[in-house]
């Protein structure tokens, strides 16, 4: 009886997990009416995540700028930088995603999205130690912004360190997924917090529980009809591809407008797995978020039954999990990356082929994998030792060619190198990451999987749990 | 996800009948009748007396059978239990892989040799090391007193037919899952460390086509009362399901001969082979004066009760040596 059940439940929680797109394909983030009691001003909807669609902003743009330094040190370039990261000064222009061709966006500065935002602010506050130096969230960025102004495109060859993606994949976990799943996900869906039978504050046209939900989707970085678009599609409008245009603008006037058509973030590397057809997060989550969002909308106004926050919190529930995937899935594609990667770097070592260009692939992989290992850390859920394994085999920087890998920072901020291990040996390193993510996570899109030729073998060959007796 | 309302009979009987990786697939057995039906015939027997003796009530419905078809019912639901704990062989693939990567470097032989060439390697390679692994647990299941007493489960069998193949104790099953995990996860591992996703297996219907050409011969027959005997010379390379009807034989003569699963000629290398006898009438069981106890309980606890005797016999000849505490291993030779 008890397997039965539990073979119910399973076939539930999967077949909602499995088929959202057809319960749900005309269902939108847009349109919520306001329950606010006495709401007085002239809004027709209470949805409302301009600030957070304006931080993304703000990293899109910061990472443009950590890619314009030329190997010297820039005093103004840092300052430039700073001013996305930390300001909140009026007047900063969206560096990207800006208009390219067709794609044109509706926004140019940021704040036509909401002013007086930056990144900073909610960046992570722990302590990170996935990176040396016993630094906190903003300090490791602002330690990497620093040192991106004075690298030659982001870039520093002497320590294999790409700042952009660094700065870009790190700063996507320590402030929209932080924000998200440890923030509003988290104790703001308590009853004491922000309750539902309040507007979040005098005179706006959304309840507190409304808000911290939109605030949550806001950072996920999805349009608000994406239930309408497949994995493909949005992957594309995030590359801001001309044939994109159409199916990004939403109300049809010829613009995408950031606040509600655009892709970022997370969003755009859920589609990015998604696209391999083996999994379905950006449904899943964004389905969850409007499920969510509906239960809210339904209380109109009254604060939420106990039993009404459980069933908030199962969503919310669904949308961390599933967002922690994306990021082990992106984390565990670029593990795949580096290992092909420091192979081809000794290949070219051994029979001269071009150890600058190899060495630069190697290197931005590495970024983007470090930085999304280290996004995971930020959840403010403890990985416990799958972190440190992870920060282990990955290391403060890519194995260099002299077999050596930063182990430190100085007090002057210069890196300490120490002897590693050999690159073929680090590439194995990567095929343990891609083993322990999916261990821990449970991946479905394993893009890259080096592993995967044994498994498809094995899997043609009977199976092993036979009784069969000679 | 429908599938998960559904009671577990049906993937088990889908998985035992309709896989052609498996010996009892519906296609192997009606293999097995044809090839049983022609070797009767041949031997001159009419037509309907050779079906009257293939589906003799008396083999089918007796006490020995019975117990083989409980045991398949428990063992099924036992294993669907156990399945997810056991040692996989990605698991172990993966381990041995690794260890070749960081002991031989991370990229194997660039022989260039064709895939046709090295899904054949891989196949041969495969079944022969497990048709060997095969030989040497079963041979340790005879020899070493305690394991004995849980594959006797199997040799209790006193009428044998193709069912009888799954007449397991369930720690034999997972000694079993275990050399199963651990030769194909050995294959896995060192062909794609060498050939990379080169590697292929040669099938038919899925199944490895070694394997499948072994069951559509007859193998279904090994377990039976049909003596299909092959010439000496054939029997020195395969085993006929007479020679492993042999092996299955209360005739002292015939103890500890035959362990082999196809070939043969793992037991002429360990001196264990045994030709068939096609004049002598086999009886089947462990022991020509004493009749087996087909009830399941006795079946499923006995060996653990002899086992833990024959260990804790041993640990103490180990701890006083001086007493007369021989292990018993007279007793193996009185079941059988």
């Amino acid at each position: 009886m008890k397997r039965t059940r539990l073979g119910l439940a399973i076939a539930l929680v999967s077949s909602s997990l499995s088929m959202p797109a057809l319960a749900h394909s005309d269902a939108s983030y847009s349109g919520f009416p306001i329950t606010v009691k006495d709401y007085k001003g002239d809004k027709k909807s209470s949805v409302a995540y301009s600030g957070q669609i304006a931080r993304h902003a703000l990293h899109d743009s910061l990472k443009k700028l950590s890619a314009r330094g030329n190997g010297m040190p820039n005093a103004e370039l840092k300052a430039q930088m700073m001013a996305y990261y930390a300001g909140k000064d009026a007047g900063r222009k969206i560096i990207a995603p800006a208009t390219k061709g067709d794609f044109v966006v509706k926004q140019s500065t940021v704040d036509e999205l909401s002013k007086g935002k930056n990144l900073k602010g909610k960046t992570y506050g722990g302590a990170v130690s996935a990176w040396p130096g016993n630094m906190t969230g903003s300090e490791v960025i602002e330690f990497w912004i620093d040192k991106a102004s004075a690298a030659n495109k982001g870039f520093d060859p002497l320590t294999g360190l790409d700042y952009t993606q660094l700065i870009s994949k790190f700063l996507m976990g320590a402030v929209f997924y932080n924000q998200a799943v440890d923030n509003y996900l988290d104790e703001k869906l308590d009853a004491g917090t922000k309750p539902n039978g309040k507007p979040y504050k005098d005179g706006t046209p959304y309840t507190g529980k409304e808000h911290v939900w939109d605030e949550a989707f806001g950072y996920f970085g999805v349009p608000a009809h994406a239930l309408s678009l497949d994995a493909k599609t949005v992957y594309s409008i995030a590359k801001q591809k001309p044939e994109s245009v159409k199916s990004a603008d939403a109300n049809g006037d010829k613009m995408i407008d950031l606040k509600s058509e655009m892709v970022f973030a997370h969003g755009y590397y859920a589609a990015g797995a998604d696209k391999s057809g083996n999994s379905n997060y950006m449904h899943t989550i964004t389905e969850a978020f409007i499920d969510g969002r509906q239960l809210i909308t339904k209380a109109n106004g009254k604060n939420l039954t106990d039993q009404q926050r459980e069933e908030l919190k199962a969503y919310a529930d669904v949308i961390r999990t599933n967002w922690e995937k994306v990021i082990a899935e992106a984390a565990f594609k670029y593990a795949g990356s580096v290992y092909k990667d420091a192979l081809a770097l000794q290949d070219a070592v051994d029979n001269n082929g071009d150890l600058q260009k190899t060495f630069r692939t190697y290197a931005k992989h590495w970024g983007e994998l470090k930085g999304f290992a280290m996004a995971l850390q930020v959840s403010g859920k403890d990985l416990g030792v799958t972190a440190v394994k992870l920060n282990r085999l990955i290391g403060a920087s890519p194995v260099l060619l002299g077999n050596t890998q930063v182990s430190g920072i100085d007090n002057d901020g210069n890196y300490i190198q120490s002897p590693s291990v050999s690159l073929e040996e680090y590439a194995l390193n990567m095929i343990e990451v891609q083993k322990l993510l999916n261990d821990t996570f449970g991946l479905q899109a394993k893009a890259n999987d080096q592993l995967d030729k044994l498994s498809k073998l094995a899997e043609k060959l009977s199976n092993t749990s036979s009784a069969e007796n000679d | 996800m429908i599938e998960s309302f559904q009671i577990d009979a049906i993937p088990f009987v889908s998985e035992l009948f309709l896989d052609p990786r498996k010996r009892l697939f519906i296609g192997y057995l009606f293999a097995a009748i044809l090839v049983a039906l022609a070797f009767l015939t041949l031997r001159g027997m009419a037509l309907p007396q050779a079906f009257r003796t293939l589906f003799s009530r008396k083999v089918w419905f007796s006490k020995s059978a019975r117990a083989d078809y409980g045991l398949l019912v428990v063992n099924s639901a036992l294993f669907s239990m156990l399945a997810p704990v056991l040692l996989a062989k990605l698991t172990v693939a993966t381990l041995i892989y690794q260890l070749l990567q960081t002991t031989w470097g991370a990229s194997g032989l660039q022989l260039g040799w064709p895939s046709a060439a090295i899904a054949v390697s891989f196949t041969l390679f495969l079944f022969l090391l497990d048709d060997f692994a095969r030989y040497l647990l079963h041979r340790l299941l005879h020899t070493v007193p305690w394991l004995w007493a849980f594959h006797k489960v199997h040799h209790s069998a006193e009428t044998m037919t193709p069912l009888t193949v799954l007449r397991t104790h369930p720690i034999e099953g997972v000694l079993f899952s275990l050399r199963g995990a651990l030769v194909q996860g050995l294959c896995i591992a060192l062909f794609i460390y060498l050939f990379d996703d080169q590697v292929d297996l040669v099938t038919v219907l899925g199944a490895s086509v070694i394997v499948f050409a072994f069951n559509v011969a007859g193998s279904n027959l090994r377990h039976s009362h049909i003596a299909l005997f092959y010439w000496p010379w054939l029997e020195r390379i395969f085993i006929s399901p007479a020679q492993h009807q042999i092996h299955h034989s209360v005739e002292p003569r015939h103890f500890d001969k035959n362990f082999g699963a196809i070939l043969a000629i793992w037991d002429r290398l360990g001196g264990s082979l045994h030709l068939s006898e096609p004049t002598t009438e086999l009886q089947f069981g462990i022991s020509r004066e004493q009749k087996a106890d087909h009830r399941l309980s006795t079946l499923y606890l006995t060996p653990f009760i002899e086992s833990y005797r024959l260990i804790k016999q041993r640990f103490l000849a180990k701890a006083i040596p001086k007493k007369q505490n021989k292990p018993d291993l007279t007793q193996k030779t009185i079941y059988k």
